[in-house]
């Protein structure tokens, strides 16, 4: 037998290397296929960002009222990780054809990394015939959609209504019902020479935070950055008074400059009471006042936010987490119906309301006793469905677009320098669309 | 006189059985021939395999990837070039390059310098509560980085933060705007990476310092050195094997850096302060451009590489000067 030579080795290491590392690649192409789940116990894995969702599916499927003629008895099994992270790591569990969730929470400004290359269309249920039945009285299904098509439902309206103390408001002669964020901005202007009080905030922070202050005041105005086409927006008068109201806003004080809504600067102006009133969504009320300032409770009071005198809604909405089912795998009908059940039926929106303080996503609930009897402690007692309702009747739709990210990376900076006073409101639109052209054309 | 003893034969054997023992013994022979051959690389062939599979499959897949347009789905689509054409003419690209030049240049001239000086005052004879000095010093690096947001935000926040506050109070102006400018965004940033590195820095300078001979001090200071000539003569050469090792080390970690810009200013304002690793980051796990990652990602492992090898290089590590 000849000697085996050391190059020879080394090809032989190298070999037995390679299918080593080919056994994997290999299995993975296998379809993995296994036989659906029709009826009887059934263990949904969940991923989310958000105990707040593991709760309140984990309550919905021992919910015997919510779960009434199912042919599943569900039990959930939770993963938790970072929002980004579930989007990451849900897609390359998909390329290895792995442990992929059956439930998926995207936040929603995740959502638009699955809008390319058809990531959502391959991997989640199609809901058009989920949802069909519900017509317009499903809200805010379009930043979760595809060329029409929805992924996913959101867990939350996220209305933005506006926030205020009523006694600073009292004390500086604020009228509560203000018409117009122009005659609001006014009070504003005189609260901060006289008084070093602010009646809003506007983020400088990173570029997500800057972009969805703006975004927000952009949709209550009746503009948005796409259409349901996903055709950029941007140019448009609105998104120009938008911006002008804001510089506006920050440069005379009336809008406290602060890095994002909910961190220790934030805080810090709460507490001081430098901080007298801001729009912000639903959520606010728990992560960032209740959570902020506990001792002023009693002394916050919502409504919905001022109209711009150029017209657009009293509501608007920022933020959100949409729930996806992942298609093709043994539990996807089981999801689907637990996910229809805890998100689309009366008694589900009334869990995930009494749970985690969501919203509901139906129209009609908004005028439904079950709701409209809820008063919140906090906000001195305050029935704040009154206030909800008026929104949700008169909500933006927001579209993303698969650029939506990109928008965000480029938009923030010329944002930030108009509300510094670093350029002018029309040059940093400008700029910013200039860049968002340039890097979305890749 | 004895008998010789009776001479013990061999038991028969069948012709067969004969032919597979001699094959038998001959494959023995063959494997006991071989294994003073094999073993080495049996022995090292863990390490192999482990850096095939964890370095050189990434690395080839990062190139082959490099060369596609990939969402991270489906199957990636050949593009050849066009990921390196586009990162050239990309001003995002070149900003995070620039962004990174200055972290890498800040941290060899400000905080190795720094950390050299602190482990010489530490160093010194005498010196009561040295340990509580050691972990301060290496405290920062320990820190949870949600804490150092928190902190830092706090710290260097335009309305409510104690920097202003206290430039205020001291000196009459504190309206700078630490991290909603540009210019002040990179302060920040370098002030940082400044806080949180130079005490781990330090220790290394300390062990190097230990080790450096009395006698040599003394002598030097016989021949009339004073301090500064005793650290420039005596200190400086005998540290410079740890002070390459630094170099090198810092410069292959900071031209990689990501922590402290993601902490404190996720890159922003607008882009001021984003690194080339958080621009790989952002476009391959914010927008899905995962093959124009890629191509960030094989420039950087270059230019780290280079720039690892002309400091070794230069500072000749593991060369042996005597």
């Amino acid at each position: 037998m000849s000697e085996l030579s050391r190059r020879s080795l080394l090809k032989a290491g190298a070999g037995a290397g390679l299918g080593l590392l080919a056994a994997p690649a290999l299995a993975g192409c296998g379809s993995g296929s296994a036989k659906a789940v029709t009826t009887g116990p059934v263990q949904i894995s969940l991923w989310t960002h958000d105990p707040g969702y593991i709760k309140t599916f984990q309550d919905a499927a021992k919910d015997a009222r919510l779960m009434r003629g199912s042919r599943f008895d569900y039990s959930v099994k939770p993963t938790t990780a970072a929002g980004s992270d579930v989007v990451t790591r849900m897609i390359a569990q998909a390329v290895a054809d792995g442990n992929t969730p059956d439930l998926a929470g995207l936040i929603i400004d995740q959502f638009p990394r699955v809008m390319n290359a058809r990531i959502a269309e391959t991997l989640f249920v199609d809901l058009s015939d989920t949802v069909r039945p519900f017509g317009d009285d499903l809200l805010k299904l379009a930043p979760y959609s595809v060329d029409k098509v929805p992924y996913a439902l959101d867990s939350d309206n996220s209305i933005t209504v506006l926030y205020y103390r009523q006694d600073v408001f009292d004390k500086y002669q604020v009228p509560e019902a203000v018409e117009t964020w122009e005659e609001f901005l006014e009070h504003g202007e005189r609260l901060a020479k006289d008084h070093k009080i602010s009646i809003g905030m506007v983020s400088t922070g990173d570029n997500g935070s800057i972009v969805n202050g703006f975004n927000q005041f952009l949709l209550q105005r009746g503009g948005g950055f796409f259409n349901a086409a996903g055709e950029l927006t941007l140019d448009s008068p609105e998104a120009l008074e938008v911006l002008e109201f804001m510089t506006r806003g920050v440069r005379s004080g009336a809008l406290l400059a602060l890095p994002d809504p909910y961190g220790s600067a934030c805080a810090a102006a709460l507490k001081t009471g430098r901080l007298a009133a801001t729009a912000m969504p639903n959520w606010y009320n728990a992560y960032g006042l209740q959570a902020n300032v506990p001792d002023q409770k009693g002394r916050w009071r919502m409504r919905t936010l001022p109209r711009f005198e150029g017209g657009g809604h009293v509501g608007s909405t920022l933020g959100g987490t949409g729930f996806a089912v992942l298609k093709d795998k043994p539990h996807t009908e089981a999801a689907l119906e637990l996910l229809r059940r805890v998100y689309l039926t009366r008694e589900g929106q009334i869990l995930r309301y009494k749970n985690g303080g969501f919203l509901p996503t139906l129209q009609p609930l908004y005028e439904d006793p079950e709701f409209t009897s809820i008063k919140d402690e906090y906000l001195g007692g305050q029935k704040v469905f009154d206030v909800y309702g008026k929104a949700a009747a008169d909500l933006p739709v927001f579209y993303q677009a698969p650029g939506m990210q990109i928008l965000m990376d480029v938009l923030g900076g010329p944002v930030l320098d108009a509300l510094k006073g670093r350029t002018s409101p029309a040059a940093a639109l400008k700029a910013g669309l200039k860049a968002y052209r340039q890097q979305v054309k890749r | 006189m004895t008998a010789p003893p009776p001479t013990r034969s061999a038991p028969a054997i069948p012709a067969a059985a004969k032919d597979s023992s001699a094959d038998g013994a001959a494959s023995r022979t063959w494997w006991m021939r071989r294994q003073r051959t094999w073993a080495p690389y049996v022995f090292i062939s863990p390490f192999y395999l482990l850096y095939g599979l964890f370095m050189l499959v990434p690395i080839l897949v990062g190139l082959y990837l490099s060369c596609t347009e990939w969402a991270g789905l489906g199957t990636p689509k050949w593009v050849g070039l066009r990921n390196y054409r586009d990162l050239l003419g990309d001003h995002s690209f070149w900003t995070a390059v620039g962004n990174t030049t200055l972290y890498v240049v800040f941290t060899m001239c400000v905080v190795i310098p720094a950390a050299l000086l602190i482990a010489q005052a530490l160093n010194a004879r005498g010196l009561r509560g040295r340990d509580l000095f050691r972990l301060t010093y290496f405290m920062p690096v320990v820190i949870s980085p949600i804490v150092i947001t928190l902190v830092f935000g706090l710290l260097f926040d335009t309305e409510f933060g104690l920097l202003n506050a206290l430039g205020q109070a001291l000196f009459g102006f504190g309206g700078i705007d630490w991290l909603g400018s540009p210019g002040w965004a990179r302060v920040t940033v370098v002030i940082l990476v400044l806080w949180r590195w130079t005490g781990y820095l330090t220790i290394f300078f300390l062990a190097g310092l230990q080790n450096v001979p009395r006698e040599l001090y003394e002598a030097a200071a016989i021949d009339g050195a004073g301090p500064v000539s005793r650290f420039r003569n005596v200190t400086l050469p005998c540290l410079r094997p740890v002070t390459a090792f630094v170099a090198v080390t810092v410069l292959v970690s900071t031209a990689q850096i990501f922590d402290e810009p993601f902490l404190l200013t996720q890159g922003g304002p607008g882009e001021s302060t984003l690194s080339v690793a958080m621009f790989i980051f952002r476009a391959g796990f914010v927008r899905q451009q995962l093959g124009y990652a890629a191509a960030a990602g094989v420039l950087l492992f270059v230019a780290v590489f280079v720039l690892g090898r002309l400091a070794m290089r230069l500072l000749g590590v593991g060369r042996d000067d005597r």
